[in-house]
């Protein structure tokens, strides 16, 4: 295994990958913290190092300086307070996925980069239209492995993870699914879509965290990124991944599980118990 | 602690009344205490549940009429960490004053598991002895059982992401816990952690008691890190200042925008010293009285837990006279950092459930040598959930450079190795063995004579390897833990 190298040395000539976190405190729910850690470790163990910078409240970087940009899962309050400031940020990021900046959001961060959230009650969220899907507040939560075929360039693979949203999301013209659902709810629990694609953006509502799970995606992010930054095509050296195959194998099981089961409202495991999930009533509602 | 404040326990609000014990309630105490007897003949299970299930399926009203109706006193603990500890901490305190407190057992949490409380404590009338229950209560059985049980003191520990998937988000338990607060008469005490903001700012408006706890240390004693959940103002959602951090999002914070703050403390700790794996010692300010304790368990939340056990004795207007004395006696629960002689070797076990409580153990194991020799175990189960994506909010990186061999065992332990790869533990220092026996006897082989093994795992796993202990011999039985 190769060590990675202290920020600003690289070799096998390629510079340094600048990775945008954009809300890393505010936005870190459901260990998302570990795509990062895996876009880390999978360039460093190459000789190629990274420079992970924290995108916080009120800080407007020139994000098209970027080489990959992360935003990530959320709980609701927390989404409200992004959303708000995300508009400022809203500008520099489109102009960095014209540019062909990649980008993965993940959950909260796929929905605010969609045109709105519309929450079961309240004023909708506006977010900033990157990607042309808009989300509405769904009746139930879908919590369970899920796992998706995904296309990307010449590749098919398969991606797995867990899914924890409540939010339907509707796919506009202008992106493809980042996936075929396999097994889980996918988007809506409807079409059989799962996250959104365009460009170099990829968004996706699959939580586990991801990338470390699915070395093959985190591979062909670090590749897309290098090749736009050096300008010429890039061919990364092969990894020992037997950790990683069976941390997916082992998810891809758990998923199948799933398979079909696209309105679950909980794990299959907690349904055969035959104990009923706790129920919550919004803080509104008074006792009973 | 002066004599003016009133024992709420003598006042005994609403008055004791005999219960009338209905056909349908004797049937099911009967029923549920002969459940309980069966299983433990069958060998099936603790018992800590099942008569309480029984009797519930034959009188839903059980828990109401033998502990609301009579007005049995009881304490409810609630809060993502620390429940079981601090409940045998006040349980001891109870005890040290001459009460007859009872409390149930580690873990048995849920409305099953709190109405096999009650029955066991009953004769097949429903008469119970005179004393008090100790409830230890999980976030998603409170609306169920804090009505039947009308308690006279809820205590909220923490608010910590616990298993997203089974609770839903955060803000959702803290709604909850608000509800329970609403629906108490204004008599009961209402006892918060003051460092956790999300606790403190529960409840603004309920009329009635309160009793907060917390520190009082001119230092830090952690840093926020990303496994801290509520670092933001709970009323407008500004990043709070942190004067001073004390355990994960706990500390002494103020928000810069709309003046929320920590609450002054009515229970302090003062001084808090850890002397290895075996003892913590303390300074506990309450109500302006200095108590030197000593707890023979590891770790800052063992600081918490006693502030919160003597906010609790404040709550209910009892000097907790003997303190000193009645809580050097209280040893770990089962899993909690215990101490176990294997034979020439030693083993730590430690029963880990989220990052927090992780986190928390890593530190305190960290008194002891070095943790070079690590059994990690995580299973996907109804009680420890299925999503274990918060793996990675555990800072696994601070120990991994030390780490000479890990065992990694459970039905998620591939996910679990994978996680240890990315802290930086090179995977040729790592065995997978799913099969929880042989992953101790493999662990165990790699550890030299007179040498220790940590092992950190989650509840079934710690459920499981403990019973392997037991067989044995190296430790008593759950129930006696």
């Amino acid at each position: 295994m190769l060590e990675s190298l202290p920020d600003g040395q690289s070799h096998l000539d390629y510079p340094v990958i600048r990775v945008a976190h954009i809300y890393s405190s505010l936005l870190n729910v459901a260990g998302d913290g570990g795509n990062l850690s895996a876009i880390e470790h999978r360039a460093g163990w190459r000789g190629i190092a990274t420079a992970i910078v924290p995108v916080e409240v009120s800080e407007t970087p020139d994000f098209a300086a970027f080489d990959m940009i992360f935003i990530q899962g959320g709980q609701d309050v927390e989404m409200a307070v992004a959303a708000d400031d995300l508009q400022h940020k809203g500008f520099s990021l489109r102009e960095a996925a014209d540019q062909g900046v990649v980008i993965f959001a993940v959950c909260a961060g796929l929905q605010l980069l969609g045109h709105r959230y519309i929450p079961s009650s309240g004023a909708a969220l506006t977010g900033i239209g990157l990607l042309d899907l808009e989300t509405r507040a769904g009746p139930k939560r879908f919590m369970q492995h899920a796992a998706c075929e995904v296309h990307i360039g010449d590749r098919t693979g398969t991606v797995v993870g867990f899914e924890n949203h409540s939010g339907l999301t509707e796919l506009g013209r202008d992106v493809r699914p980042f996936g075929k659902v396999l097994a889980g709810a996918g988007n809506n629990g409807v079409d059989g879509t799962e996250g959104a694609i365009r460009d170099n953006v990829y968004a996706t509502y699959l939580h586990g965290p991801v990338l470390p799970k699915n070395p093959w995606l985190a591979d062909h992010l670090i590749q897309i990124a290098l090749e736009r930054k050096v300008g010429r095509p890039v061919d990364l050296p092969r990894l020992d991944d037997a950790v990683e195959t069976s941390a997916h194998v082992a998810a891809l099981n758990s998923a199948e599980r799933n398979r079909g089961r696209r309105t679950a409202l909980e794990p299959a495991l907690l349904l055969r118990t035959r104990r009923p999930a706790p129920e919550w009533t919004p803080p509104s509602s008074s006792f009973r | 602690m002066g004599a003016s404040q009133p024992n709420y326990l003598e006042r005994s609000h609403p008055p004791k009344r005999a219960l009338a014990a209905t056909p349908r309630l004797v049937a099911a105490l009967v029923a549920g205490k002969a459940g309980g007897r069966l299983s433990r003949l069958l060998g099936r299970g603790d018992g800590t549940s099942l008569p309480g299930l029984i009797a519930r399926k034959i009188d839903p009203d059980i828990l109401d009429s033998l502990v609301r109706r009579t007005g049995m006193p009881s304490i409810v603990i609630t809060g993502s960490n620390g429940k079981t500890t601090t409940g045998r901490l006040i349980t001891a305190l109870l005890r040290g004053e001459g009460i007859n407190a009872r409390s149930n057992a580690a873990g048995a949490n849920l409305a099953q598991g709190v109405a096999t409380l009650a029955v066991c404590d009953s004769d097949l009338l429903g008469r119970q002895p005179d004393g008090l229950l100790v409830v230890e209560v999980d976030e998603g059985a409170l609306r169920e059982v804090v009505p039947e049980l009308g308690p006279r003191a809820v205590l909220v520990l923490d608010l910590f992401r616990d298993q997203l998937d089974r609770y839903g988000e955060l803000h959702a338990v803290s709604a909850a816990i608000e509800s329970i607060a609403d629906s108490l008469p204004a008599e009961a005490a209402w006892i918060i952690n003051a460092d956790d903001p999300l606790v403190a700012s529960l409840a603004p408006d309920r009329r009635g008691r309160r009793v907060t706890f917390g520190f009082d240390l001119d230092r830090s004693t952690d840093h926020l890190t990303r496994a801290a959940d509520s670092i933001r103002c709970p009323i407008c959602r500004t990043d709070l200042s942190y004067d001073r951090v004390f355990l994960s999002h706990m500390g002494a914070y103020a928000c810069p925008k709309c003046g929320f703050a920590r609450p002054p403390l009515d229970v302090a700790v003062t001084a808090l010293e850890m002397s290895g794996i075996a003892e913590t010692k303390l300074t506990v300010r309450v109500l302006g009285t200095e108590l030197v304790l000593r707890v023979p368990q590891p770790g800052v939340h063992i600081a918490y837990n006693v502030a919160a056990a003597l906010a609790v004795m404040v709550g209910l207007g009892i000097a907790p006279v003997h303190a000193s004395e009645t809580l050097a006696a209280v040893r770990p629960a089962f899993g909690r950092i215990e101490v176990v002689q294997a034979g020439d070797k030693r083993i730590i076990l430690g029963f880990v459930k989220n990052p927090t409580s992780y986190n928390t153990t890593l530190r305190a194991v960290d008194f002891a040598p070095e943790p070079r020799q690590l059994l990690v175990a995580a299973s996907n189960t109804p009680v420890d959930g299925e999503d274990f994506a918060w793996l990675w909010d555990v800072d696994f990186e601070a120990i991994a450079p030390r780490l000479e061999r890990v065992t990694v065992s459970g039905t998620r332990a591939p996910e679990l190795a994978n996680r240890l790869k990315y802290a930086g533990v090179d995977p040729s220092r790592t065995t997978v063995v799913e099969d929880r026996r042989r992953a101790l006897d493999v662990a165990l082989a790699a550890v030299e004579t007179a040498g220790q093994l940590t092992i950190l795992a989650g509840y079934t796993p710690t459920i499981e390897l403990r019973g392997l202990m037991h067989q044995r011999g190296w430790v008593g039985p759950l129930r006696d833990a």
